[in-house]
């Protein structure tokens, strides 16, 4: 073996945790006998300053250059030990830790077979450190501004967060507008404030800060690079209205003459093929939808250009694509609604008056298609509602989840129906979920306001025949704590639909490499300790297209990705895992086998040497790619082919 | 003396060491001819390393990972369900028992999974007896899958 | 408070029966919701899973024997539960432990089956008469095998729909076989009533039989045979393939060998049976046969493909009583003639015997041929 290697092996008692079970002396002993092992000492605690000092001394004095620890976890005290190293001038990855703790002394009786194990796994380790070398860590700088995808609620908070530190905000919202499906709602639970009243400043303050470029109407098309130095590709889709002459007077709007259903008015009422989503837009620029305008389809009218003072209706625009450069991203692209149209026996679609929640949303606002008017289809308000829980929610045909939100917006509605009608409100719950702050009150006061509460799931809704102008819905179900199947009769049924992963979500997915958890969300980095982090170093998902939540715990999400956003800018540059793998271009074969496995699509093909090549910003090293490597041609550092066969030699000798 | 088995496990850094781990944190006894030996992840174990083991004189071989679903990597341990699979099949046609083998999920708080795996490892060999090294030798060498 | 139940051991015998699923059922009700029971009576299912999940059956109850297994409930259950294995599990126990008292009238078809392989007692030695005159017997070493179910074999009216599957397959040049001295019933309905053992007799009996003849494909007229075959002979380990009547004429007219010369004008509505439709998703063979037969105009009624209305005769029912004003097939009668319908056309031989028996209890109120879509193909090839 080489001789320029001069082991140093340190056994610790641990008190009385491993000495108890294993005879700590022989095993130091019986380690001082292999070969490139200069010295060998047992100590009681190896941790402890006095231990760390050993070690320190004989690095100095003795010229160790490699390291056996045969202590307690490398999970625990691996981080102190190549500490000891690198204070000692070593570089920290010639260390080796032999756990004869955690899976040796305590899971083991004491006696020779438990010292024999000690023995087989400290020698692995020595085995293993000769063929160690120093590993460097490296860092990648961040470029100080960044993107937020996602002009909902969770997207603007975010965005306002970090423009209000003074670091640029790119906001690329796909809507003509921003404000997601809060601007769609009347009020909200639990405090019932008007939505428009507090989502309105905040989309102001958006348009107002300088540090925000906002661009509605536009997509992410390409995100390449890394952690710190991204480079996205975003697409503006032609408004056909000049963003810099249009005073957002809505002459055109008006002048124009053919309507389509709305999409913010989830299909009840009508707009325009010219125009802004809401009153309240942000920004207050209208687009020309080219799927509706006559003009693009038969190639006649330009009404709106007739009628714009500002002469800023444009129909020779096309789209744009611009490049962007920015340090991190945050995913906040929200939710889509459950279309219930699957479950026929609930007859949306079919029946008239069944509506959706989202629907009853508009109902509400005064800015909806009824102007805040609870009508039924026929124009009469109604007398009685039944309100639907779990509609594609809680069930194993649609989506298993809980959507979190529908058990408080029912209550909400509940109360609303109350307000505006004065009529009969039954609630068909499966189980009730306030859990917040101040929802069971809430839950409290709304059954203090004489609404049914029925606990089953409706089966179906049928249309009854009755002498009035329309035909009442008939429900059935079975009420559980009665026991008893019941028919209920309402004007109207609201069904509260799931929230689900955006229909895209797999393709922005593959844009942004980020993987989706079972439900079809993004997945986060950790479900508890790391809820807004995602695998992909510099990227956090906020907001409901991590999962369905209500919007306190969206804004709390935001403000923290932002705020892990700034750390990073803050800082200046980000610190890489060192454990990655690289590609030996001598002995790599060009097969591209590695290219397709790396769930982080580190590894590209280098056409012009006929070679594959790892990022190794991008790289965790796992080693998936070395495992599969025809030609051996991959190594993980740390991790190398070369140094797991010498332990496996080292344990079974 | 009665027969010792030597085997030697392969677990990866994020579950499955950690819920190795966690039997030790809470005392739980297993047997104690499984060595182990910590890979970042199962999707990382290269074909040769469990030749190589075997070529070395071990009796039996268990790999661990985390759940399905739950690998910190994403997938790698459905790169690994798809390799054991082959591997397995190798492993019969150079004579050694598949018994020797075995895939265990231990998730980092299923001390207990891991503790089983070992002592049906342990004495699923033992019932076999030690492994005689036929072909292994040439082979081990060459094959990568 | 402990659970306290007389049969703690026959309950143990249920709850493992409905596996992890069982446990998941958050008590909904939508099964109840959803079963046809509750349209005539009370059929409190959501109660038995939940006793079945504490181990408080009562056995003795009625409705140990109501499901007719038509599998509405587990179709939309969110939690996944095989609602239908439950019910079966129940009734095994009754049947196998003796803690109640299986219902007279299915004891005694119980009992026909295991005597003469046929739940009508009939002697097992003219289960091929209704292929004398007009049809002649198949006798070839074609490994095709037309399997005609009991009530076709044997009951009046269903003759007609074996003579008229047999006078197709013969017009379509098929060559096919039948095994009458040695086949017996397929046994779903014996399996469904909680007699695992006579069902398990029956199957290896039936599967040797016909690998004796060679018989790689089966056609079948009764859905019930059909997913018997399919699913649990397969699980047995039996390796024919088995085709319904209606997939394979919808087949033979793609194919062009079955040709229709003559009009059948006639208002059509299909009756689509629990076990085509919900159980295997076979409802657009029958509508496509239907619709390839001239003259014919085909109607809906509101509940159908996988949402049909049961007739009642699943699960064993069919050899049950069931009170007047409970039938099902009332019902679905009722819808038939709402839609106008002249002809209600069923795809299986239980469905055939529910209607005609409801044709009766409307005692003339509602005029409506019942037939086998076979039937209205015979008649369009003519
Ligand atoms: C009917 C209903 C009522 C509710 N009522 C309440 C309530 O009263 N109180 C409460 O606290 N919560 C309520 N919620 C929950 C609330 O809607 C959410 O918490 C909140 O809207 C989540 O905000 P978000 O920004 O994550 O998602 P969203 O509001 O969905 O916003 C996402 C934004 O991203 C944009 N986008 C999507 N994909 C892309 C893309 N690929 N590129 C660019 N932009 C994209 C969208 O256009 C949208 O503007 C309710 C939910 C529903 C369904
Ligand atoms: S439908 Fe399913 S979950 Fe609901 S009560 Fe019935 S068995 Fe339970
Ligand atoms: S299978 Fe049909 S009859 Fe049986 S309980 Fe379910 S819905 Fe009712
Ligand atoms: S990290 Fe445990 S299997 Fe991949």
């Amino acid at each position: 073996m080489d001789d320029d290697i001069k082991i140093g092996v340190y056994v610790c008692h641990c008190g009385h945790n491993i000495a108890d079970v294993i005879d700590v002396e022989d095993v130091a002993q019986r380690a001082r006998k292999s070969g490139n092992v200069s010295v060998s000492r047992d100590y009681v605690y190896m941790c402890s300053s006095k231990g760390q000092n050993l070690i320190k001394q004989d690095i100095m004095q003795l010229g160790i250059n490699r390291v056996v620890v045969a202590a307690c976890s490398p999970r625990l005290y691996e981080q102190t030990f190549q500490n000891v190293l690198r204070e000692s001038g070593l570089n920290p990855y010639l260390l080796q830790i032999a756990n004869v703790r955690e899976q040796c002394a305590w899971v083991h009786e004491a006696g020779l077979q438990a010292t024999e194990k000690a023995n087989r796994l400290v020698h692995g380790a020595i085995r293993r450190v000769s063929h160690h070398s120093p590993v460097e860590e490296q860092s990648v700088p961040v470029f100080p501004a960044t993107l937020v995808i996602g002009g909902g609620i969770a997207g603007i908070q975010a965005a306002l967060e970090i423009a209000n530190s003074r670091h640029v905000v790119y906001l690329v919202e796909r809507e003509p507008s921003i404000g997601g499906h809060m601007a769609q709602f009347d009020k909200t639970f639990p405090t019932l404030d008007c939505s428009a009243c507090i989502l309105t400043p905040k989309m102001n303050e958006v348009s107002r800060n300088p540090y925000i470029r906002l661009m509605t109407y536009s997509e992410v098309t390409d995100v390449s690079g890394y952690v710190g130095n991204f480079a996205v590709k975003v697409k503006r889709k032609a408004r056909y209205i000049d963003e810099d002459k249009c005073v957002g007077c809505g002459i055109c709007q008006e002048k124009c003459p053919w309507s389509t259903a709305s999409e913010f008015d989830a299909g009840l009422g009508m707009r325009k093929a010219v125009y802004t989503p809401f009153p309240q837009a942000i920004p207050n620029i209208p687009v020309i939808d080219r799927e509706r305008c006559v003009y693009f389809l038969k190639g006649k009218c330009r009404a709106c250009e007739k009628v714009c003072e500002a002469q800023a209706i444009n129909f020779e625009q096309e789209d744009m694509y611009i490049d962007l450069q920015v340090g991190s991203i945050i995913v906040a692209t929200g939710f889509d609604v459950f279309d219930p149209t699957p479950i026929v026996q609930y007859g949306y679609g079919r029946l008239p008056n069944v509506f959706t929640s989202l629907e009853f949303e508009r109902l509400c606002s005064p800015s909806g298609p009824t102007g805040g008017q609870l009508k039924l289809v026929s124009g009469r308000t109604p007398e009685s509602v039944a309100i639907i829980h779990c509609v594609g929610s809680r069930d194993k045909n649609y989506n298993a989840y809980c959507s979190r939100v529908c058990c408080m917006h029912s209550l909400k509605y509940s109360h609303l129906f109350k307000e505006k009608t004065g009529g009969e409100v039954y609630q068909l719950y499966i189980d009730m979920r306030c859990a917040g702050k101040a929802y069971e009150e809430f839950y409290e006061r709304v059954q203090g306001e004489h609404v049914h509460f029925i606990r089953g799931k409706l089966a179906s809704i049928a249309a009854g025949v009755t002498d009035a102008e329309e035909d009442n819905l008939i429900l059935t179900c079975e009420d559980t704590l009665l026991g008893n199947l019941i028919n209920i009769s309402v004007d109207m049924v609201v069904l509260c639909v799931a929230l689900e992963p955006r229909h895209d979500t797999e393709q922005l997915s593959h844009i942004l490499r980020l993987g989706r958890s079972h439900d079809g969300f993004f997945l986060e980095r950790h479900p508890k300790l790391d809820p807004v982090a995602t695998m992909s170093e510099g990227i956090f998902v906020v907001g409901c297209c991590q999962g369905p939540k209500d919007i306190p715990d969206t804004v709390a999400q935001a403000s923290a990705a932002s705020a892990r956003a700034l750390a990073m800018i803050s800082k200046g540059k980000m610190e890489m895992g060192a454990i990655t793998a690289s590609v030996d271009e001598v002995v790599c074969s060009g097969c591209k086998v590695c290219n397709a496995l790396c769930p982080y699509s580190a590894i590209f093909f280098d056409e012009i040497s006929n070679v594959s090549r790892v990022n190794q910003v991008l790289c965790k090293g796992c080693n998936v790619c070395g495992a599969a490597c025809p030609s051996g041609a991959i190594s993980t550092r740390n991790f190398s082919t070369i140094q797991i066969l010498a332990e496996i030699e080292g344990v079974l000798a | 003396m009665s027969f010792e088995p030597k085997i030697i496990a392969f677990l990866c850094n994020w579950c499955s060491y950690a819920g190795a781990d966690l039997a030790g944190v809470s005392r739980s006894k297993c047997s104690p001819n499984v060595m182990s030996i910590r890979l970042m992840c199962s999707g990382g174990l290269e074909p040769a390393f469990v030749l190589k083991a075997f070529k070395e004189g071990a009796d039996g071989v268990l790999v661990c990972g985390c759940n399905l679903g739950d690998c910190h990597y994403v997938d790698g341990n459905y790169k690994t369900l798809m390799r054991m699979t082959l591997l397995k099949k190798l492993v019969k046609q150079l004579g050694i028992e598949e018994e020797r083998v075995r895939l265990q999920w231990v998730c980092a708080s299923c001390a207990e999974d891991f503790v089983q795996a070992v002592n049906t490892i342990t004495n699923d060999v033992k019932a076999l007896g030690p492994y005689t090294q036929i072909k292994i030798e040439a082979e081990a060498e060459t094959s990568r899958i | 408070m402990a659970l306290i139940t007389p049969f703690q051991e026959a309950a143990a015998l249920v709850r493992e029966a409905g596996g992890l699923e069982l446990d998941q059922c958050y008590q909904c009700g939508l099964c109840t919701g959803s079963c046809p029971w509750n349209l005539v009576r009370e059929f409190p299912v959501r109660k038995l899973i939940h006793q079945a999940q504490l181990g408080v059956i009562d056995f003795e109850a009625e409705y140990t024997w109501l499901c007719t297994t038509c599998r509405s409930c587990v179709q939309c259950c969110p939690r996944g539960v095989d609602i239908i294995d439950i019910m079966k599990a129940m009734r095994r126990v009754v049947a196998e432990t003796g803690v109640s008292k299986v219902p007279d009238s299915l004891w005694l078809a119980v009992s026909n089956i295991a005597g003469s392989g046929n739940p009508l007692g009939q002697p097992a030695g003219q289960r091929g008469d209704w292929a004398t005159p007009p049809t002649k017997k198949a006798k070839t070493d074609s490994g095709i095998l037309y399997f005609p179910c009991c009530i076709p074999a044997y009951e009046p009216r269903l003759k007609k729909v074996a003579q008229a599957t047999a006078r197709i397959l013969e017009a379509a040049g098929v060559d096919y076989k039948i095994l009458p001295e040695v086949e017996n019933c397929c046994g779903e309905s014996v399996r469904k009533s909680g007699h695992e053992n006579l069902f398990q007799s029956l199957a290896q009996k039936n599967m040797q039989a016909f690998s004796n003849a060679g018989i790689n494909k089966i056609i079948v007229n009764s859905p019930h045979c059909y997913d018997t075959f399919k699913k649990e002979y397969t699980e047995l380990g039996a390796e024919f393939k088995v085709i319904h009547i209606v997939q394979y004429l919808s087949q033979l007219i793609d194919e062009g060998k079955l040709k229709f010369s003559t009009e059948v004008k006639k208002k059509v509505t299909y009756h689509d049976s629990c076990y085509l439709a919900r159980h295997n998703g076979i409802y657009d063979e029958p509508r496509h046969v239907l619709e390839s037969i001239p003259g014919i105009e085909i109607v809906e009624m509101p509940d159908i493909k996988e949402n049909t209305l049961c007739c009642g005769g699943g699960g064993g029912r069919i050899w049950m009583d069931t009170k007047k004003n409970e039938r099902f097939s009332d019902l679905r009668l009722q819808q038939a003639k709402n839609v106008n319908a002249e002809v209600l056309a069923l795809s299986c031989p239980y469905c055939m015997l529910n209607f005609e028996d409801s044709l009766i209890d409307f005692q003339g109120a509602v005029s409506m041929e019942i037939k086998d879509i076979v039937e209205l193909v015979c008649e369009g090839i003519a």
